[in-house]
């Protein structure tokens, strides 16, 4: 076992004292001289020509600098990888709440007014809001030029599915053919707002010919990659400056109004800042997907799974621009841990008129997991074996291959189920209407490349060189823990110098995203770290007059055959100047290491209401290294309410396309009067990645909650709700149809 | 109008339709206290006027003419944190902080009126500051924990 003095110790956060006195700057409290405010208009039909605008009553406004439509930034096409949205609507709307038109004034309230003073005259095309309608012979083909975007190729049969995938492995048919039992089943899931509470923001200056930005981006080095596509600049006339970002989940990955924000400072020639206000957060932000998921399962009398089809059908919205693949994950999820030897995996992403979706925490994993989760359970509950003999039974163990085909190295998951089942009391007695549900979802660590440098001055003051910006999940926290444990010095004697886009020298950085910060910048801060602690080796033997391998660093001290016991900061003082270490490091390759959760829900029904009460969650992980207890559980703490949001309240609604869960009042997520009672369980820690043998953490608590509460509630009720969320509504009917079957 | 900000007394011109919100960050700079969700729902705004917790995103400006504002930057005796600003940074009841302003405000208003409060009475107390991040519990264990920090002073 190693002794670390920083790595594993509680950590309160690096930033924290900046923050609870309010003097931490986000983008929206940046002010620049002659700034001046932008504002949108946005389309207010779902699929529709545009036929006339006319900006004439706006431009006439005093105060107003600018009103830029799709005419004025024509060609110009955003998308994290498939680049298929035009900066403003060019001459067609797929959705309501587009961004069609926007308006640079000197002041809030001028800007608001010169956009209420745009006409838009439209001529409605047919639109299609469902996967399943968009996909129907005859349905609106909402691109027909795909193929021509940047990062697309042209589709054999032009359709909304602009993305399908069949991945199969073993005699798929032969297995169904001999099967006792085959499943069929459909889930649905709503699409979700990230709600984090710092709304998008961008403000932009362009001087000099560089364009210097300050946004809530994690990505800030992939952001400027894609600017230089969509804004026609070369990288360096890019420059993103840091702030801190007030939450991401996901939705901070592709900065929505920042092209806008461009075009409008060049058109007026002075800095614009556009501030989102929640309607539009939740009108035209880049939410969680709503997804619809059919299985067809062949298990024998014993209860072996002996083959699964999944069609995984994610609603993408009108673009794909801000999925950062193009497409998300899930399909797999959707078959899971799983030894099942016979699947055909289908992912189909669809367009159809409604707000485009995007990234949130485990893409494409809660959705997968519902569905899978709740479909295994009520095989159970068929067959009449309980939900967790049942699963014990199909779980991988070390050696077996996945549903999904992908290689896992020291897969603990009935470990971590069992876990959970004990610290959960599973086969306690229950009151009556009282149920408990289980569920497993995993997520391995993302990769990417990562940079750091690390100082170490006369004074013995240490400073961390970092591209990073958090987003919130603390790694500026467990970046300072590597970097006192590798030098012996305490946490709060390293300074931070967060870099802008110039500060990594050329080279390329990941950012945050995909549980991959943990994995790529602790590899990252200790590499730097140990090349400083080479150079500060170099600089002390030679002051020394010893030879290299001769100096031994231990915490403060150097030591060296027979001489005097010295500290280092007191010697490096003498020589007069600082020493550095820097690293660039590659962490793209796939670990085949993945953490596991598993989630147990306890509920209470109200059979008379349909009201869910959550009475108790039990949370089982298995997990790396933990750097620092505070943020770890921070993580698993968040990530299991966001998860009760989505299993019970949240949900954006529609009607006619038109998002009308329009404010916080409307989208009701989880306060401090909903948390259940949680208990943690965290196995012990006997694999993981890099120098600390980590997992990541970020993701994988928030992904099995959903399908934990639905199981539970089918334990305490009998029925099965099958799409998201689950609302005392939806239960109470399904009690009320029950009962009515009954008699 | 007149009024005083963490001590500092101001006369300032602002038109009709200001909200208090913009009124301390955009007119006085003081950037500390956020809006986020703008109909009063979220909490992020949370400020005291004359000592009540109010949301000053649906709060005019000149409903505050002659009272006496405190926000996150008025919560700490200059350099030395208030014990919830300790309990919120050692507990680890803040992760982006972008609704740490509120909650802080928050609750010391209730610890100003109820010193020694339960779980559930931080509860019914906190439920109008949301936070996305933490999912409450190391919240409730700051608030808890400063309580205990300040009944031990007295």
């Amino acid at each position: 076992m190693v002794d670390y003095h920083a790595i594993g110790t509680p950590t309160p956060r690096v930033d924290g004292v900046e923050k609870v006195t309010g003097r931490a700057l986000y983008a929206g409290d940046r002010r620049l001289p002659g700034m001046l405010t932008g504002r949108l208009l946005h389309s207010h039909r779902p699929h529709a020509r545009i036929v006339r605008i006319d900006t004439s009553a706006a431009r006439a406004l005093p105060g107003v600098h600018a009103v830029i439509t799709g005419d004025d930034v024509r060609g110009h096409l955003y998308g994290r990888r498939i680049k298929d949205m035009p900066v403003l609507a060019d001459g067609l709307v797929r959705y309501f709440g587009e961004r069609v038109a926007a308006v640079a004034a000197e002041d809030e309230e001028t800007a608001r007014r010169a956009v209420d003073l745009i006409e838009v005259e439209y001529e409605d095309l047919p639109a299609v809001f469902d996967v399943v309608d968009a996909i129907a012979p005859g349905a609106p083909l909402l691109h027909p030029a795909f193929g021509t975007y940047p990062g697309t190729q042209p589709l054999d049969v032009p359709s909304n599915a602009y993305d399908h995938t069949v991945t199969e492995r073993g005699d798929f048919d032969g297995a169904f053919a001999e099967a006792d039992f085959v499943f069929e089943r459909t889930f649905s899931t709503q699409r979700m707002h990230q709600a984090y509470l710092e709304p998008h923001t961008s403000l932009v200056s362009v001087t000099d010919g560089r364009a210097h930005i300050w946004t809530n981006t994690k990505a800030p080095h992939s952001i400027r990659e894609v600017l230089t596509v969509t804004l026609g600049l070369a990288p360096e006339q890019i420059v993103l400056h840091h702030s801190h970002i007030g939450g991401d989940f996901g939705g901070k990955g592709t900065p929505l109004d920042l092209p806008i924000a461009y075009f409008l400072a060049q058109a007026s020639g002075r800095p614009v800042r556009m501030v989102a206000d929640y309607v539009e957060e939740f009108m035209a932000g880049n939410p969680r997907h709503a997804t619809l998921t059919r299985f067809r399962t062949a298990v024998m009398r014993d209860g072996t799974i002996t083959a699964h089809h999944v069609e995984y059908f994610v609603n993408s919205g009108a673009y794909a621009a801000y999925k950062p693949g193009g497409r998300i994950g899930g399909a797999t999820r959707a078959a899971g841990p799983y030894r099942i030897p016979n699947t055909r995996i289908e992912s189909i992403h669809v367009y159809t008129n409604s707000v485009p979706g995007g990234h949130m925490r485990a893409p494409g994993g809660p959705q997968g997991v519902f569905a899978l989760e709740s479909h295994l359970d009520a095989i159970a509950r068929e067959l009449d074996i309980d939900p967790l003999e049942f699963r014990m039974h199909n779980l991988i163990a070390e050696g077996d291959e996945p549903a999904s085909g992908d290689q896992i190295t020291r897969p603990r998951v009935r470990e971590t189920l069992q876990a959970a089942a004990d610290a959960a009391g599973y086969r306690d007695a229950k009151a009556l209407h009282v149920g408990r549900g289980m569920a497993i979802g995993d997520h391995g660590a993302g990769g990417g490349v990562g940079n750091a440098e690390v100082t170490i001055h006369p004074d013995g003051a240490v400073t961390l060189g970092t591209a990073i910006f958090d987003q919130g999940s603390g790694t500026y926290t467990t970046l300072a823990q590597v970097v006192a444990e590798e030098l012996g010095v305490p946490v709060d004697r390293i300074r931070f110098e967060i870099w802008d886009t110039d500060g990594t020298g050329g080279e390329d950085d990941s950012g945050i995203g995909g549980s991959r910060a943990t994995r790529v910048n602790t590899v990252a801060a200790h590499a730097a770290a140990q090349d400083a602690r080479t150079a500060l080796t170099r600089v002390l033997a030679a002051q020394l007059g010893v030879a290299e391998a001769d100096v031994a660093l231990r915490g403060p001290d150097v030591l060296t055959p027979g001489g005097e016991p010295h500290t280092w900061a007191a010697i490096l003082a003498e020589v007069g100047r600082s020493v550095t270490g820097r690293s660039h490091v590659d962490e793209r390759g796939p670990t085949h290491m993945t953490g596991f959760a598993a989630q147990i829900a306890e509920v209470a029904v109200d059979p008379e209401t349909g009201q869910v009460t959550v009475l108790k969650i039990t949370s089982a992980h298995d997990v790396g290294r933990v750097l620092n207890p505070i943020g770890h559980q921070g993580q698993i703490n968040g990530g299991v309410i966001q998860g009760l949001g989505y299993a019970l309240m949240e949900e954006l609604t529609f009607a006619d396309g038109q998002v009308t869960s329009l404010s916080f009042g409307d989208y009701k997520i989880p306060t401090m009067r909903d948390v259940p009672q949680l208990t943690t369980v965290l196995l012990e820690p006997d694999n993981g990645i890099g120098p600390y043998q980590i997992k990541g953490i970020g993701e994988t608590p928030n992904t099995p909650v959903a399908a934990a509460i639905a199981n539970a509630i089918a334990d305490a009720v009998g029925i099965r709700i099958s799409d998201l969320p689950i609302t005392a509504e939806k239960v109470y009917r399904a009690l009320q149809n029950r009962g009515a079957a009954a008699q | 109008m007149h009024l005083t900000v963490n001590g500092n007394p101001h006369d300032i011109d602002v038109p009709a339709g200001r909200t208090l919100v913009d009124l301390l960050r955009d007119d006085l700079g003081l950037t500390g206290t956020k809006e986020a969700c703008s109909v009063g729902v979220c909490g992020a705004c949370t400020v005291l006027v004359d000592g009540r917790m109010v949301a000053s995103c649906i709060m005019l400006a000149a409903q505050v003419d002659g009272a006496e504002i405190v926000t996150i930057e008025g919560v700490a005796d200059g350099e030395l944190l208030h014990p919830l600003q300790r309990a919120f940074v050692e507990a680890g009841g803040l992760q982006c902080g972008i609704c740490t302003p509120g909650q802080i405000v928050a609750a010391k208003a209730l610890l100003d009126a109820n010193p020694a409060p339960t779980e559930d009475e931080i509860a019914d107390w906190m439920m109008g500051n949301l936070c996305r991040c933490t999912g409450y519990y190391q919240i409730r264990e700051a608030i808890l924990e400063a309580a205990r920090v300040s009944g031990r002073a007295r």
